[in-house]
């Protein structure tokens, strides 16, 4: 599987806050193993959502420090199984944001419900560390939407 | 905690065991640098954090590198009146 867990952005402030969903497909291998009979999105994809959906919030800033790439999951906790084809509407709110790192109150919620929730803590990666013709597909889509009116900076 | 937390230096020390997520029985203000695990750069980046988090307390991150043992944080601590 790819390892990119946002699919869609629709309602993103750089630097402030992001809503997002990703949807795992019944059909990646890993349902396999994870579990026999009994098929759930593993915690750490729950966190990785969580961590990747911050981490774009904090690049649309496009700020010099860098690339936001987690450091250190703070807390984290697992309160209801995510079975696969369920669509995760990721939350992300920046609780702290400095120069060297950066903090992240997450949670997920499916139909309503949370799911999830994690506190993250991030560091950057200067720019200069990253392929020249690095970009972000789920961000560039977002903001290509944006432009073209397909979609409001709110989200609407 | 918030920026008007006060400590004696028995809770500072057992605070920064757990940004250096240390036993506290590992740390004296005489414990250097590179004896803690925890004091790597992202120990620096939880310790800057928590230093603004907890105490409203900004150091640089010169400032950071130049500490080189327990006692340097403590001082931090005094320094910006957080210590009893």
């Amino acid at each position: 599987m790819r390892f990119v867990l946002v699919d869609r952005i629709f309602n993103l402030v750089p630097g402030e806050s992001i809503v997002a969903e990703t949807t795992l497909s019944s059909k990646e291998e890993l349902f396999i193993d994870h579990f026999p009979g009994f098929p759930v999105v593993p915690g750490v994809l729950l966190t990785e959502m969580m961590a990747q959906a911050a981490g774009k919030c904090l690049d649309a800033e496009k700020a010099e420090r860098g690339k936001a790439m987690l450091g250190k999951i703070q807390s984290a906790t697992f309160r209801k199984w995510v079975r696969p084809d369920e669509t995760a509407v990721i939350h992300a709110r920046i609780a702290s944001s400095r120069r060297e790192y950066a903090s992240a109150r997450c949670y997920v919620e499916v139909a309503g419900v949370k799911v999830c929730s994690a506190d993250l803590f991030f560091a950057f990666v200067p720019w200069d560390q990253f392929s020249p013709d690095y970009v972000d597909p789920v961000l560039n889509s977002y903001f290509g939407k944006v432009a073209d009116n397909s979609i409001r900076k709110d989200g609407a | 905690m918030d920026g008007e937390h006060y400590m004696s230096p028995t809770e500072a020390l057992a605070w920064i065991a757990e940004v250096f997520e240390e036993d506290l029985d590992c740390l004296n203000p005489e414990t250097e640098r590179k004896d803690i695990i925890g004091w790597d750069s992202m120990g620096v980046l939880a310790l800057m954090a928590g230093l603004d988090n907890d105490f409203d307390i900004l150091v640089s991150a010169d400032d950071m590198q130049a500490m080189t043992k327990i006692q340097d944080i403590l001082n931090v601590l005094e320094k910006n009146g957080k210590l009893d």
